[in-house]
């Protein structure tokens, strides 16, 4: 009973005094809503954090999957949440810069978010079957210029990372309008959209290098291009740096932790030290790099240039191509 | 390598202590999990993938396949015991584990369960390790144009599960395909009956749909008639499953164990319409067919064989190709990377030892669940004993506590009770529920895989009937259709004349 | 009751059709402007549903204009219910709305409570005492599980926190 009149009275001082609050944050365990299903890319990276994470808060992080709509749905639940810093969100390219830039009717904009700072990147790759007879980029880029709609490409569904990648590399390679000359077959979720390329359903697939390294090693699918400038482990193919194509940069996946957009300076600031923290564990940055992510840790400020200056060049091509989704 | 020296390598690697010790809990954390509502054994597996980061790979592996393991037998005991299936893949142990609870048979019930389970998972093992390669490979050639097929087909099974008027199991079929059609499009990514709340975009949330459609309607029922549970005492008796009916169920076991197998093999179906098929398979071929549904044996041990034999062959993708055919073995993977192993033919070559381990510690697995499933059972069951006025607050609440913890989400405790009215007043009509939960299943695969098929072939039809596979399944799916129909026209045909001779000997 | 029930399932699958092609597609599904084959849009499914749910309706129609004479004698073997039996239904649709509506301001936990023994006054349990002990114990063993064991986010509400 005393425990329960204790917690009543820690309670009411939240709820009342939001400043005071603040002067002790954190004082009992933080929710972290992590938009996509267990076993994901996000979640694994999001659960891996949580450890080193945890020893830099002192204090427990509740890992919490809410699932559905490519992010939306457990976006705009910590949209809706209170600026209190005791809600936050493992934000992920496609909730938050391929999803804004392509669906109009989102429930979310950017601006709802504030963002505490981005730990990870992941290189993308595009890759095809070892059978299909392309070799490089420009192989298959003439093949979709003198046949339009015969080449197509996987994706985890509209609105992913993989859905803009494909017509953005296509776009990068030389194809007037990928949309038109090249098919898009939307699948449910990222291991559907790899075994489409090994079965033959698609013809090549661009996602992040972490998701095709098992099949890249096992020689299932051939890498054709990697969009960082430095090599990745494991796939022989050419960087943008080799390539001479810096712009292929801004095409990368990452992962960062976000507040609704009142969150206060403070806490953010003391985000942004919790994270420098836990991304100089050598366990933490050792599993990771296992995976073929890149640690890289952004202050607040960088993220969110960041964040925006990807979200940019994603809304440009989209409005250039005709892509968005209206209603 | 030789075989035998594969075998003892991968002994080698498992004949400790540890390892035993890891099975054995991870099938009783998975027999715990799965026995609750809403845990299903896909959060199970994700809850202790944490716990393995530290671990050798392989007890952390083999802690996840018990967790798996026991996780898909448990959901059958409150399936069984209080109508509400504990992982989607118990759904079908329903249809007859409930009414033989009903009938204080539930301990008959949950022993079959257990003995369908266990065989069924030893057969889904040895065919993992004995055709891991070939299956594998075939699975391959499924493509969009293959799974439509595959599931048309499947959606046959609605006939079985009708009950006594096939144009009601189809109107709940259809219900079931229009409610899986809310959220957002596959192919365009526009909205689909959501109002553009992004709590519908993603779909109504299954196991809410699950839940909703088979535990409220009970509570409902209740509510309307308290009466009805007088003078019912819903004891165990002392009855367990014997060796004679066993062996009348093993016909069943064995066929429900190979569509497992089958079904397992190609990434992407899963348990539930596994354990269906196998059902419907049953009572076609049983002489009991009049019994199903209200009560038979052999339809408890069809559907625990039909999902238990997905376990061990869901693994078959894994382990030959590196794809994941469900979620859970997705997350199984994520074990695999982090030790640095990557699954494909690739591990056949240079983690020999390991693989080999697992087919070791996975036939293990099958024994230890008949011993760790029994002793459940037997702690379970006296949750019939309880007085249907308490029983009964407790099972909603249960559902309402399991289905937020699925996704975290009160919305869906208001959908579970949204859809326990729309099962109460199917039951009220006769209306079956089976069929609409089929097909709200099987409703977007349906749907995804035809679409993938006319974006593939620029919107021609005749992908639909590319190669061997889709032919096979087109020429059963007419053999099947033209067989219910028959089956229908003739039972309406008897039935006419029972009634018109019962009128006239009123009459008379 | 049932010697008409294929012909008011079959009524209402036709009236369920016709709202939805008139009305419900129409309006609820979007179709966006650069759908290249009929096949491919977004209201190809859903229409098509419609379509069968039609034809479901008129055979549910004509099997139950068959069937009227037959089975005369089934409401003899139905239970009489009364007017109270409506009340109790009502009653727990209140329970449920105001259940799910109260989880995240109450708290799951309290929620529970609250409601599961409401539930057993509505289904009129012979135990009450048994009933009114597992009330508060039932959601309390569930929050300690699902919050500590399984470490699900269990809703606070805004009044009293558990640890």
């Amino acid at each position: 009973m005393r425990h329960l009149v204790k917690g009543a009275t820690i309670a009411a001082a939240v709820s009342v005094t939001a400043s005071m609050a603040v002067a002790e944050y954190p004082e009992r365990p933080i929710t972290m809503v992590i938009p996509y299903g267990p076993g994901g890319a996000t979640d694994i990276s999001a659960r891996t954090i949580s450890e080193p994470l945890t020893t830099a808060v002192d204090n427990p992080l509740v890992m919490v999957n809410r699932t559905g709509a490519g992010g939306a749905t457990g976006s705009v639940s910590v949209q809706n949440a209170n600026p209190d810093g005791y809600t936050m969100l493992f934000a992920r390219v496609g909730s938050h810069t391929v999803n804004p830039a392509m669906k109009a009717t989102l429930p979310y904009t950017l601006d709802d978010f504030r963002f505490v700072g981005v730990y990870e990147i992941n290189p993308v790759a595009c890759a095809v079957h070892p059978d299909s007879g392309y070799d490089s980029m420009e192989e298959l880029v003439a093949e979709v210029n003198a046949n339009p709609g015969t080449v197509s490409y996987s994706s985890s569904g509209v609105g992913s990372l993989l859905h803009l990648a494909g017509a953005m590399m296509l776009r990068e390679f030389g194809v007037e309008n990928p949309v038109e000359s090249a098919i898009h077959i939307p699948l449910k979720g990222g291991g559907a959209a790899a075994t489409a390329v090994l079965n033959g359903t698609a013809t090549f697939i661009c996602t992040n290098s972490s998701a095709l390294a098992s099949f890249v090693t096992n020689e299932q699918l051939k890498p054709l291009v990697v969009t960082t400038a430095e090599p990745v482990v494991g796939f022989d193919a050419p960087t943008s740096a080799d390539l001479d194509m810096p712009q292929l940069q801004r095409l990368v996946g990452w992962t960062g932790i976000a507040g609704p957009d009142g969150l206060p300076d403070d806490i953010a600031a003391t985000w942004g030290e919790w994270l420098a923290e836990a991304t100089s564990d050598e366990e933490f940055v050792s599993k990771m790099e296992a995976r073929g992510s890149v640690i890289r840790l952004m202050d607040p400020v960088e993220s969110q240039e960041f964040i925006e200056t990807q979200y940019e060049v994603f809304r440009e091509l989209v409005d250039d191509l005709g892509m968005r989704i209206e209603g | 390598m030789s075989f035998i020296d594969s075998i003892m390598a991968g002994l080698a690697l498992v004949a400790n202590v540890e390892s035993f010790l890891a099975l054995a809990i991870g099938v009783t954390v998975g027999v715990i999990a799965g026995a609750i509502p809403g845990m299903s054994a896909t959060m199970a597996v994700a809850l202790t993938l944490p716990f393995t980061f530290s671990l050798a790979p392989i007890t952390g592996i083999l802690l996840l396949l018990g967790v798996y393991k026991g996780g898909i037998f448990a959901g059958s005991i409150p399936a069984i015991l209080i109508k509400t299936p504990g992982t989607p893949a118990s759904s079908a142990t329903v249809l007859d584990g409930y009414p033989m609870a009903e009938k204080g048979q539930a301990g008959k019930a949950l022993g079959m369960a257990l003995y369908a389970s266990c065989t069924a998972d030893l057969i889904s093992n040895m065919a993992l390790i004995m055709f891991a390669g070939i299956l594998a490979s075939f699975a391959l050639n499924f493509g969009p144009p293959e799974f439509f097929t595959l599931i048309l087909f499947s959606l046959t099974i609605i006939a079985g599960v009708s009950g006594d008027s096939l144009l009601k199991g189809i109107f709940s079929a259809v219900l079931g395909l229009l409610f899986a059609t809310v959220g957002l499009d596959l192919v365009y990514g526009t909205n689909r009956f959501n109002f553009n709340d992004p709590n519908l975009m993603g779909g109504l949330n299954f196991i809410a749909v699950l839940i909703g459609l088979f535990a409220i309607p009970e509570i409902l029922n209740m509510v309307w008639n308290p009466a009805s549970a007088d003078g019912k005492t819903r004891s165990l008796g002392a009855k367990w499953v014997t060796f004679a009916e066993y062996k009348r169920c093993f016909r069943s076991i064995i066929r429900g164990s190979l569509i497992g197998v089958f079904l397992g093999s190609i990434p992407g179906i899963g348990a539930a319409p596994s354990a269906f098929l196998s059902y419907s398979e049953a009572r076609r071929k049983s002489k009991n067919r009049e019994n199903f549904g209200k009560g038979e044996i052999e339809g408890v041990a069809a559907s625990e064989a039909g999902n238990n034999g997905v376990a061990g062959a869901t693994l078959i993708p894994l382990l030959a190709l590196g794809v994941p055919g469900d979620v859970i073995t997705a997350i199984i993977i994520g074990a695999f990377m982090i030790h640095g192993l990557q699954p494909g033919p690739m591990m056949f070559i240079m983690n020999v030892d390991i693989i080999y381990g697992m087919f070791l510690g996975l036939i293990i697995s099958s024994v230890l669940l008949l011993f760790v499933g029994s002793i459940s059972i037997r702690a379970f069951r006296y949750v019939a004993d309880i007085p249907r006025g308490v029983l009964f607050p407790a099972v909603m609440v249960l559902c309402v506590y399991g289905v937020y913890a699925v996704n975290n989400n009160i919305f869906d405790v208001g959908v579970m009770f949204a859809m326990g009215w729309l099962g109460y007043i199917m039951l009220r009509a006769n209306i079956p529920a089976a069929p609409f939960l089929i097909a709200f299943i099987l409703g977007p695969l349906l749907e995804d895989n035809f679409r993938q098929s006319m974006l593939m072939s620029g919107s021609s039809p005749w992908i639909l009937a590319r190669g061997p596979i889709t032919w096979f399944f087109w020429t059963v799916t007419l053999i099947t259709v033209v067989a219910i129909v028959r089956a229908g026209v003739k039972g309406h045909r008897d039935a006419r004349r029972q009634r018109r001779a019962a009128a006239e000997t009123r009459a008379g | 009751m049932l010697k008409s029930s294929h012909f008011t399932i079959g009524l209402a699958s036709l009236a369920l059709s016709a709202f939805l092609f008139l009305f419900a597609i129409p309006t609820w599904v979007t179709t966006p402007g650069n759908v290249s084959n009929v096949v491919l849009s977004p209201v190809f499914w859903p229409y098509a549903l419609s379509g069968v749910l039609a034809l479901v309706g008129a055979g549910l129609l004509i099997m139950g204009s068959r069937e009227i004479v037959a089975a005369p004698d089934d409401a003899a073997d139905a239970p009489a219910h009364g007017t109270e039996a409506w009340m109790r239904l009502g009653a727990m649709a209140v329970l449920m709305a105001v259940y799910a509506a109260a989880i995240p301001r109450l708290g799951m936990v309290w929620a529970s409570m609250l409601a599961f023994a409401a539930a057993a006054f509505l289904m009129r349990t012979r135990h009450p005492l048994p009933a009114l002990v597992s009330a508060v114990a039932v959601p309390l063993i569930l929050y300690a599980f699902f919050a500590h064991v399984a470490s699900v986010a269990v809703p606070q509400g805004d009044f009293v926190r558990l640890p």
